[in-house]
């Protein structure tokens, strides 16, 4: 496991943007025990791309993101993500098992098929988010909330210490919800830290551990119940950000980035 | 064409030239598929389309440098110009802000244009000819041999045959890169796979694929065997590795079929195999065991019946429970046919002019009737609709409310047994 001098995710100084025009500024974060971790903040805040940027599907464009104190390319296995939903294509031709296993392919290696052990570490996965009797479905004919439970189950089964989690409980059901929580807090009993964008505040408060407030930057971060306060709320959803678009046009103009 | 000639082209066919012909084209249609498939489930077919164009000028300068048709020199430069469309057009969107099919559709019909000009402009004598790069033709490959084991067999066909061979087992040794890369190419590449290069290879692939099938059926109709075999193996199974091997059968299928009727016709090969997929496709739409025509046909017709039956002997168990048995007379031709039905069935019992319910009927109609008022309760309960606004939908819905779910419904309500309307809800039975 991890030395626990190192922190498990740190951001340094992340600044993330789109073509030319910055969407998050200078975020610094630094994630040193295992827990549940609610990025907070309205629509178009940035969330989804400061969780992309930090797993290198975004480039940066200054600023570093670390994990176990090593850059991502060295520890791809140890990190897990479930992207938002809409970003696959639920006709593909798969069944749910097909797309769990993909979860093993980052230890297997490109050329080695998943086999027994694989297989069964699969279907325990599928049945930790409850969905054992529907694993040969095809993915299509699963609701939200199940086509959700499934991306979890996939990063599930590959095994990692930090998970990153992209809107996991946009349009998805309660009792789905309740279910994807509730795995969430068991991979934190188990040591693992799991970082959600998210954007229900209520659920946020009763579920995170920890948050960070953003809108294009970060505006408070710490213990959920120390930094969620009506003045740092006030300040993330009605905040006057309007001085960084207008930079960020202005630089987007000009054809320089910071 | 009578069966004994059909049996005599056969005989023919596979004793000689027609052989060699089909099964060229039964290998070549195979590589197309298989490339297809990947390309239709990533939603790329208009990249097939485009490569399948742009190839045209690399073949042209490999033949103009010394290269022969069919020879590695012309894959390569295939394949270069495949690459190159693919480039330009990523190229074009980055700088000049082009959609990507808008930049696709600009960069491949200015390399076709190009391949034109230069296989114009070839001299006489070369293996270079605009009509047989626009359409192939099939018939002439058997002819232009080479000896294998003393055997002279089709050049054309063993490049096609070494072409599947390595595309196979391409596919079979980067499956799993390639589903994944195609499903998910964010999570595939955070799993550490090479998305980039795995698409590379994949219209890399493409290229290799759709020079092999240029002399025998052209640039213009291979985009037909990349995509419609996919694309009708996609309507038959949901699952790609059946997909593949279903969409390489369909293809070889139409190869071999659309020669044979091509030959019989005294018309283009590459035409008819087209016109073959274009029909298998069709097929394959009508059929779908899922949600195809045909399924859907037959389950809207036995949804009707069922609905006709039903509403008959629902009928009939209210006009006994209003002590009015000649209310559920008959009224129309087509309810005369379903009484006949149910009383041939045992469902309703002939009594003079009327029916009345045999026991079966009545257990079956309780249900229904109690599937209504159960649903107008419930209706009524839950949802702000007048008094009669209550049947209309009732009508509907009696018709698909599972025991199950009555059960709950009446779980819903508190002890009364009435609907709205005051009158007793049946029990289930």
């Amino acid at each position: 496991m991890t030395p626990p001098t190192r922190p498990l995710v740190e951001f340094h100084d992340v600044t993330v943007a789109y073509g030319r025009r910055p969407v998050v500024w200078n975020v610094d974060l630094v994630i040193d025990s295992p827990c549940l971790f609610g990025i907070i903040g309205p629509n178009g805040a940035g969330k989804s791309t400061l969780l992309k940027a930090a797993l290198g599907l975004v480039p940066l464009v200054g600023g570093e993101v670390r994990f176990f104190g090593e850059p991502l390319g060295r520890v791809r296995s140890r990190v897990g993500y479930v992207p938002q939903r809409e970003t696959v294509d639920w006709d593909f031709p798969v069944n749910v098992m097909d797309v769990v296993l993909m979860g093993t392919y980052g230890r297997l290696g490109w050329f080695r098929r998943p086999g027994d052990r694989e297989r069964r570490l699969a279907r325990e996965c599928l049945d930790r988010v409850g969905l054992a009797d529907v694993a040969s479905r095809q993915i299509g004919r699963l609701s939200g909330g199940q086509q959700q439970r499934v991306f979890l189950a996939r990063a599930l089964a590959q095994q990692a210490d930090v998970y990153f989690l992209d809107e996991p409980m946009a349009g998805v059901d309660v009792r789905s919800q309740e279910r994807i929580f509730h795995v969430l807090d068991d991979l934190k009993a188990a040591g693992r830290l799991v970082v959600v964008v998210h954007h229900d505040l209520r659920t946020a408060a009763e579920w995170f551990d920890r948050v960070a407030l953003v809108d294009r930057r970060v505006v408070a971060a710490g213990r959920t119940i120390d930094t969620l306060t009506p003045e740092n709320l006030q300040r993330t959803y009605a905040g006057h950000v309007d001085v960084l678009d207008d930079l960020a046009q202005a630089i987007a103009a000009r054809g320089r980035t910071p | 064409m009578t069966s004994s000639t059909l049996v005599g082209d056969l005989a023919f066919g596979l004793g000689g030239i027609h052989a060699w012909a089909m099964a060229t084209a039964a290998v070549i249609a195979a590589s197309c598929a298989l490339v297809g498939t990947l390309l239709v489930v990533r939603r790329m077919s208009l990249v097939g389309d485009a490569i399948s164009h742009a190839v045209l000028p690399g073949i042209a300068v490999a033949v103009l440098a010394g290269g022969r048709p069919g020879g590695p020199l012309v894959f390569l430069g295939a394949v270069a110009a495949a690459m190159l469309t693919v480039w330009l057009t990523q190229g074009l969107r980055a700088a000049g802000g082009l959609t990507e099919d808008a930049g696709a559709g600009v960069v491949f019909t200015t390399l076709f244009a190009i391949g034109v000009v230069l296989v114009g402009l070839a001299p006489p004598g070369t293996h270079l000819d605009a009509a047989c790069v626009l359409y192939g033709e099939l018939a002439f490959l058997p002819f232009d041999t080479i000896s294998i084991a003393g055997q002279p067999v089709p050049r054309a066909f063993v490049a096609g045959a070494t072409v599947l061979a390595g595309l196979v087992a391409a596919a079979v040794a980067t499956w799993k890169l390639q589903v994944f890369t195609a499903f998910d190419p964010a999570g595939a590449r955070m799993a550490g796979i090479p998305v980039a290069a795995v698409t590379t290879g994949l219209l890399a692939a493409t290229a290799v694929a759709t020079v092999a099938s240029f002399d025998a059926v052209g640039a213009v109709l291979v985009v037909a065997m990349l995509v419609a075999p996919a694309a009708a193996a996609e309507l038959l199974t949901r699952r790609l590795h059946r997909m593949v091997v279903v969409a390489m059968a369909l293809g070889a299928v139409a190869a071999c079929v659309g020669y044979l009727a091509a030959w019989r016709l005294h018309t283009s090969a590459a035409g008819m195999i087209a016109v073959v997929l274009g029909l298998e496709y069709a097929a394959a739409a009508a059929l779908t065991p899922d949600d195809g025509l045909a399924a859907r046909l037959i389950g809207r017709v036995r949804l009707a019946w069922r609905v006709a039956r039903e509403d008959r002997l629902a009928t009939v168990w209210r006009a006994e429970e209003a002590g009015n048995r000649a209310a559920a007379r008959p009224q129309t031709p087509h309810e005369a046919v379903v009484v006949r039905w149910l009383e041939f069935t045992g469902h309703l019992l002939r009594d003079g002019s009327s029916w009345r319910l045999s026991p079966a009927g009545r257990r079956e109609a309780e249900n229904v009737v109690r599937s209504h008022r159960l649903w107008e309760a419930w209706l009524g309960r839950h949802a702000d609709l007048p008094l009669d606004h209550l049947h209309p939908p009732a009508e509907w819905v009696e018709h698909h409310l599972g025991a199950e779910m009555r059960e709950r419904l009446e779980a819903d309500m508190d002890e009364r047994a009435a609907d709205p309307h005051g009158r007793e809800i049946p029990p289930e039975a």
